[in-house]
């Protein structure tokens, strides 16, 4: 910035030293000096953008790494705490602004010099004269600033209304099967163009304040400069200043717009930048829900029963339970309190769940619902569930594709790889095992998915699966819960999305690959209870009958609930 | 089933073409922006060729020194006022036009939007056109509001400029010329691969949000699944990604910035050197040689600007392409059928004679040589109800989409009345068929609007549809069991994205009761109501045998109970119809039907 400084007093010297003088040399001189003067100014700028980049990448990576473990870290408890979408635009909009803010303060520095540089160089050839100008030049950025203020405010209104605008078109989109199916394309074009047209009003609204700021733009600097080149005249004729000098002062009047700007600019991006580093640190500053306990746990005795005093439910080890719950209300509550999502008095064998640490409750139950959510990447990936085997430090354990995968293969069972993990006996299907997926496959019914797809497993989930339809994701969710392999399965309503065709075999496929483990499934699909070694019946939080399905039947609350051909 | 094909883009010589008729359908507008951005740059040339004259004059000592300057002075004042005004002129009329075509732009997309064939709403699936909904809309508003008009003035400014300089000293005109091969080269190669170069930028970022949003709303499954080190190395990844598009940008731009950069200060080096050799030898004077030096300084922000915004220019284009192409989105997924919604007129003189529908050999495939449906035949009495039952993949959704005339069958023919479904205007097919499938929306809008849509009927206007009492309105919500709930929010109330939120079950109700307004004669069920709790399904199909009461009804069914009520259940497997009876007789015959409903009944 300092090099372009000095460019007009070059030019000016050239001129005066150079053609007024007649001096060819001199002109040459200076004209090189111009010359070199490019040069150092352009190699400057991008070593001084390679910089800015540099710290602006590095504030905004680190932050949104930050940001994504805490989010994975908070697990269950993030909604609770935080709305999601404060979270994303923490992790979108927030970050670049701190490495803007980060970045603005190089260049702001640099304007800061470049201002210095040249109230020196005029202050030096003529003070009178570059005290206007350096009084000048403020005075006009303070003016234009001036109606910053109400361009903003209008820009701030068209960006909500395109906001409302956008929204209404996505509205449009989103319900288009619908639209298309039943009518109702004209009301729709006409409420969108109504809209458009208020949006084109207050993009006028804006041109009329941005029409004014231009002018002003033309206006002020041409008055200073005006100003600058009848004094600098009068200074000339009076013999007090070459003319080359003052071609340099209008030069200067027109160039010091530049770096003013940037430095009001660097301040408002400072601004910015410091709210956005409060909200990503009050962010970042949540705890999970429930902290790691203090008591040293009961060591790992081999599958246990699961309990839950409050709603006298118990759950065999080894077996395949099922349970019939009258209100889906009671069977998320019992869910969320099996898992310990919610505080409990449940006990895993002998010890409470409270005193178990958080890791190893998720290591040992597994609680998969409707709203799990299938993440994008290659379908192989996602249904084992890499990353499972991974240190309470947090690092993935690499063992990509096969590697370790294929080694618990050998034996299928008995093997538990978690570094630093109590020594749970758990038996892993072979976790991760190309042979273990296809089984989980089968039992999940998706072989189908599979295979309909162009690249079978090697395929790609989109984002939030959404190339599946709800009965295809429902079963993928399925393999991916039967390939985590925990000791304890609990299942809700795991086949509400698909034909009763495909629940028998899923409920039939489920429970043999399940065979000797604890599978825990809320259900009311008579086929699942059906298949089940033991289903309970609960009503009111409670469970109130046990037995077969078969045996169930009998019950007349229990009918109601899962024979449903009979109510009608 | 879930082929999703993504809709076209417009080639480009489509979207050039496209791109002119809009920029010349205002002629008038465009001419006088233009003149007034001439004018504008024309006034800013006066100021440095009269402080030329001033140097000059200055330097002969000029003796009424103190008067000529004073002039000269408040000549470049009034000269600084007058372009200041046409400049505030010219960027207001430019931006009322800008704002025009823009407006118009975006109308005519969500125009064709609307008119997209169902088939090709089916197949492209909400992803890419809420993608061209909101990037591609929101690209093309900034590249007119800001690219387009500073490439404009830019233009002209240089044109303008340049045309100063010749009359100033021909030979002053030629020093600047130095820049362009330089900047010409060094545009072609940035430009040749910056566009890639940002897009894989954006794209990097599209990634990290993407895969935090994944890992903030699958919070619980993360959780649940011990994922937390696996989306972390995600979003590792993504930062890699990114860091590798960023540094391969700023790599380009270490190379393009410098010599462009250095190839602004050339011109005007050369100008001062040349023209100072030409003064010295007295070719030209000391003045011209100054304006002509100040002109070229200044002619660098135009070129500057022009180059900076050829990137966003690009990008306009990009997003224009893509807008243009839903104009020309296939009419039809199918082969065989060349209707879309224009084809309505040439379609009205073929109406159903009855009510009975037809499939005849009908084969249908959503990909080449892979045949979902294959051979079908079957016939639908008027207010039959028919069943389809079947495992996954057998077709049945195929088979109702067929049904609903959403699709044409490949070969056979699928008829209503004795004419091809497809072949119907979308006006008078929704009087026919209407799929229900379990995808349900609730518009922004009052509870009203969201009934209204469905109302057949010359255009019910945009105000509060005068067309249709209250009195239907309730009758339709009566007759699904949801007048109650819905009268206590009241039909004004406002649902939908930022309003009340609706219960699932009370959605599907809404769906139905738009289905009792658009009264067609037969009706498709797909899983409608699978996705609910068993609960909120039970409740529901009171409100859907309300519904069905009179009407054909072909149900896939998902729950056994369904074929058992129909008079007719068809069992499919592979493609094919395998049974196809009375639900007792496909009992007693002790098939595939049978042994399924041995197990569903639960062997009471």
């Amino acid at each position: 910035m300092v090099a372009q400084a000095l460019v007009p007093a070059a030019v000016g010297k050239a001129i005066d030293t150079g053609i007024i003088a007649r001096d060819q040399r001199a002109l040459l001189l200076w004209g090189g000096a111009v010359v070199v003067l490019g040069v150092v100014q352009a190699t400057a700028g991008i070593l001084r953008d390679r910089a800015a980049l540099t710290t602006r990448l590095g504030a905004s990576y680190r932050t949104a790494q930050h940001i994504a473990r805490q989010a994975a870290r908070l697990g269950a408890a993030l909604p609770k705490r935080v709305a999601k979408g404060e979270i994303v635009n923490a992790g979108v909009v927030d970050i670049g602004r701190l490495g803007d803010a980060l970045a603005e303060t190089a260049r702001g520095s640099g304007a800061l010099v470049a201002i210095a540089v040249v109230a020196a160089i005029l202050l030096h050839t003529s003070w009178q004269l570059g005290l206007v100008v350096l009084l000048g030049v403020p005075l006009m950025v303070g003016v234009v600033s001036l109606l910053i203020r109400p361009l903003h405010r209008r820009q701030q209104r068209l960006r909500e209304q395109q906001a409302e605008l956008t929204g209404r078109a996505v509205d449009i989109v989103s319900g288009l099967r619908v639209l298309r199916g039943i009518g109702g394309e004209e009301v729709f074009a006409d409420r969108y163009r109504a809209d458009s047209q208020r949006v084109r009003a207050a993009g006028v609204a804006v041109a009329r304040v941005e029409a004014l700021l231009d002018g002003a733009k033309v206006l002020l600097p041409g008055l200073l400069t005006t100003v600058v080149v009848w004094l600098g005249a009068h200074y000339v004729a009076t013999g007090r200043m070459g003319a080359g000098q003052l071609v340099a002062f209008y030069g200067y009047a027109v160039f010091l717009v530049d770096p003013l700007r940037r430095l009001t600019n660097a301040a408002g991006r400072l601004t910015q930048g410091h709210v956005a580093a409060r909200r990503i640190t009050a962010f970042l500053a949540l705890r999970p829900e429930f902290a790691p306990s203090a008591v040293a746990p009961a060591p790992y005795q081999g599958p246990a029963p699961l309990t839950d005093p409050a709603s006298a439910l118990t759950v065999a080890p080894g077996r395949f339970t099922a349970v019939a719950c009258a209100s889906p209300a009671d069977a998320a509550t019992l869910a969320a309190r099996l898992g310990r999502y919610t505080d409990s008095a449940v006990t895993l064998g002998d010890t409470p769940l409270a005193d178990l640490p958080p890791d190893e409750i998720r290591r040992r139950i597994l609680v998969a619902d409707n709203a799990d959510r299938l993440f994008a990447g290659p379908l192989r990936e996602e249904l084992r569930g890499r990353g499972s085997d991974a240190g309470p430090d947090g690092r993935a354990n690499d063992a990509g594709r096969g590697g370790r995968g294929r080694d618990a293969e050998v034996g299928g069972r008995g093997r538990d790889a978690a570094p630093g993990g109590r020594g749970c006996d758990v038996a892993l299907v072979g976790r991760g095992s190309d042979a273990a997926l296809e089984r989980a496959v089968d039992a999940a019914c998706a072989r189908d998915i599979v295979e309909a797809l162009p690249d079978g497993l090697d395929d790609l989930v989109e984002e939030s699966g959404r190339n599946f339809s709800g009965g295809q994701q429902q079963r993928l969710r399925l393999v991916r819960a039967l390939m985590a392999d925990p000791e304890v399965l609990i299942l809700i309503e795991p086949t509400s999305a698909v034909d009763a065709h495909t629940e028998a075999r899923i409920a039939h496929g489920v429970g043999e690959l399940r065979a000797g483990r604890t599978t825990l499934v809320f259900t009311t699909s008579p086929v699942v209870l059906d298949r089940a070694d033991h289903v309970v019946y609960v009503q009111g939080a409670k469970a109130v009958a046990q037995g077969s399905h078969g045996d169930l039947l009998t019950d007349v609350r229990y009918r109601s609930v899962v024979a449903r051909e009979e109510t009608e | 089933m879930s082929t999703h094909t993504s809709l076209p883009v417009a080639p480009a010589r489509d979207t050039r073409a496209y791109a002119r008729r809009l920029a010349l359908r205002h002629p008038r507008e465009l001419t006088a922006v233009l003149a007034l951005y001439a004018l504008a740059a024309g006034c800013g040339l006066v100021g440095p060729r009269l402080l030329g004259d001033l140097v000059e004059d200055t330097r002969d000592g000029g003796g009424d020194g103190g008067g000529a300057i004073a002039r000269t002075a408040l000549l470049i004042c009034v000269f600084v006022i007058v372009q200041a005004l046409l400049t505030h002129a010219a960027t207001y009329a430019s931006a009322r036009l800008g704002e025009k075509v823009l407006a118009e732009l975006r109308e005519r997309f969500v125009g064709d939007v609307l008119a997209l064939p169902l088939a090709t709403v089916e197949r492209a699936g909400a992803g890419d056109l809420v993608t061209r909904t909101i990037r591609d809309v929101e690209v093309l508003a900034g590249c007119v509001r800001r690219a387009v008009p500073a490439t404009m003035t830019a233009l002209v400014t240089i044109a303008v400029t340049f045309g100063a300089l010749f009359v100033v000293g021909p030979l002053l005109a030629f020093p600047c010329l130095i820049a362009v091969p330089v900047l010409w080269a060094a545009g072609r190669w940035f430009f040749g691969r910056s566009r890639e170069a940002f897009l894989r930028q954006s794209a990097s970022y599209a990634r990290i949000t993407e895969g935090l949003t994944e890992t903030v709303e699958g919070a619980r499954t993360v959780e649940a699944l011990r994922l937390a080190p696996r989306r972390a190395e995600r979003t590792d990844r993504d930062i890699a990604g990114s860091y590798a598009a960023e540094r391969h940008t700023i790599g380009l731009l270490t190379v393009f910035l410098p010599i462009t950069d250095t190839a602004y200060v050339l011109p005007v080096a050369a100008t001062l050197v040349l023209g100072g050799l030409f003064a010295l030898h007295g070719m030209v004077s000391l003045a011209a040689v100054t304006a002509a030096t100040l002109y070229v300084q200044q002619l660098l922000g135009p070129v500057d600007t022009v180059l900076y915004c050829l990137g966003d220019l690009q990008a306009g284009a990009a997003s224009l392409a893509r807008l243009r192409g839903v104009h020309r989105a296939p009419a039809s997924g199918a082969p065989a059928s060349g209707v879309d919604a224009s084809g309505a007129d040439a379609s009205a003189a073929a109406a159903p004679r009855h009510r009975g529908l037809a499939l005849r050999g009908v084969r249908y495939a959503y990909r080449e040589d892979r045949d979902v449906l294959r051979g079908i035949d079957l016939e639908i009495e008027p207010g039959e109800r028919l069943a389809v039952v079947g495992p996954s993949g057998a077709g049945k959704s195929t088979l109702g989409r067929l049904l609903a005339g959403i699709h044409a069958p490949r070969t056979g023919s699928v008829t209503v009345g004795g004419v091809p479904l497809a072949e119907l205007s979308p006006d008078r097919l929704r009087g026919q068929v209407a799929l229900v499938t379990q995808e349900t929306y609730v518009f922004a809008g009052t509870l009203r609007e969201n009934l209204l849509i469905a109302v057949p009927g010359p255009g019910p206007g945009p105000g509060p549809g005068p067309g249709v009492a209250d009195a239907e309105l309730e009758r339709a919500l009566d007759a699904v069991g949801a007048r109650e709930w819905a009268l206590e929010l009241g039909l004004d109330a406002r649902v939908g994205a930022g309003g009340a939120a609706l219960a699932p079950d009370r959605v599907q109700q809404l769906s139905l009761a738009r289905l009792v307004l658009a009264d067609p004669h037969t009706l498709v069920l797909d899983e409608a109501t699978s996705l609910l709790d068993p609960r909120a399904a039970r409740r529901l199909e009171r409100s859907l045998a309300a519904l069905l009461e009179g009407r054909t009804v072909i149900a896939i069914a998902h729950r056994l109970h369904t074929a058992h009520d129909a008079d007719r259940v068809a069992v499919m497997e592979n493609g094919r119809i395998t049974e196809l009876g009375p639900h007792d007789e496909l009992v007693a015959r002790g098939g595939a039907y049978a042994a399924l409903w041995e197990s569903w009944h639960g062997r009471t």
